[in-house]
């Protein structure tokens, strides 16, 4: 059994590496958008629900974006 | 075996210690991190020191880790990448041994507070910003407009640009955090399951608990693979400026 220092470059790995970096990029933007429209609601405008549903809107948006960047960026195998 | 899986991630303090009105206590999270950092502290320096021509097994283990850094941010940043080579190596190699050290059992793994993954990364998002700020000055704030945006799309463009930006270091910090956290509460539920199970059925969970156990060391690479090479990523955003779309490998 042949000990590799980069489980990175075992294509079992390097898919499961993928997966979990798609994942938490869509979560990611998902929390921080519905965190920052929750800010403006509470803090700002006083707009209760709105802030809340445009920020969770764009955090969809934004976390497509950052999945779609990170697959641009994927070497070619 | 009633214990919450939980249990694990709990912090007592050691020894309690106040200072200024910061609780700088002693627990297990900080002891490990000492550990940690002695472990890799030494172990480096025990296989930098032969330098021999023919490497031994120890040596020859750090040479590809450091051969595995230096590929991974040339590939990402190129050559002017290289100065940021020691921060790199650094949280590679501590986030690296904090995932192994911790799938010793009874051993804590430090990289499941969310606090310790949250500094690493806010920390290597701020350098990158600051970089990015000293080479192109208010330039910089171009990343919100994305090359190729037209006009009437941007003002719906930067507040979604700002979200992916912040988005960033959270997801960073959360991944390394919440990867770490689940395996071990799966790892703690099994081998619970196990214990309760007895001999008759407690050897199929006990099955999953050595399977689950092998791919948490392949996680534990995975993890450190991933901080470190979007640590790249995001310190080569800010060099090259919109110049990932033209040489991208």
């Amino acid at each position: 059994m042949g000990f590799r220092m980069a489980p990175p470059q075992d294509p079992l790995y390097a898919g499961l590496g993928q997966a979990i970096r798609i994942a938490t990029d869509l979560l990611a933007a998902l929390i921080v958008g519905g965190a920052l429209g929750w800010v403006c609601d509470t803090y700002v405008f006083d707009s209760t629900p709105w802030g809340m549903i445009i920020g969770l809107l764009m955090g969809i948006v934004a976390g497509m974006r950052n999945a779609y960047r990170s697959i641009q960026r994927w070497p070619k195998t | 075996m009633e214990e919450s899986p939980l249990h694990q991630f709990e912090l007592q303090n050691w020894i309690p210690i106040s200072l200024g009105g910061f609780d700088i206590s002693i627990n297990k999270a900080v002891v490990f991190m000492w550990i940690v950092v002695l472990v890799a502290a030494v172990l480096m320096v025990m296989a930098g020191s032969a330098r021999k021509l023919v490497p031994g097994k120890l040596q020859s283990l750090a040479e590809m880790m450091v051969d595995f850094i230096r590929s991974m941010i040339l590939d990402t940043m190129g050559k002017e990448g290289m100065r940021f080579f020691p921060l790199i190596a650094s949280l590679f190699v501590f986030i690296l041994f904090s995932n192994l050290i911790g799938l010793i059992p009874g051993s804590y793994t430090v990289t499941s507070q969310i606090i310790v993954t949250a500094v690493f990364s806010f920390l290597v998002y701020g350098l990158s910003l600051v970089m990015g700020f000293m080479l192109h000055g208010a330039k910089f704030l171009g990343i919100l407009v994305p090359p190729g945006t037209p006009g009437w799309l941007v003002p719906l463009m930067i507040p979604i640009e700002i979200i992916s930006q912040v988005a960033r270091p959270v997801s960073l910090a959360v991944r390394l955090f919440a990867n770490m956290t689940a395996g071990h509460v799966m790892l703690a539920v099994l081998f619970s399951l196990t214990i309760g199970g007895g001999l008759l059925i407690g050897w199929l969970p006990f099955a999953f608990t050595v399977a689950i156990y092998g791919l948490e060391f392949g996680i534990a690479f995975i993890q450190a693979y991933i901080f470190s090479i979007l640590t790249c990523v995001y310190l080569g955003d800010a060099f090259h400026l919109h110049g990932h779309d033209e040489h991208a490998h």
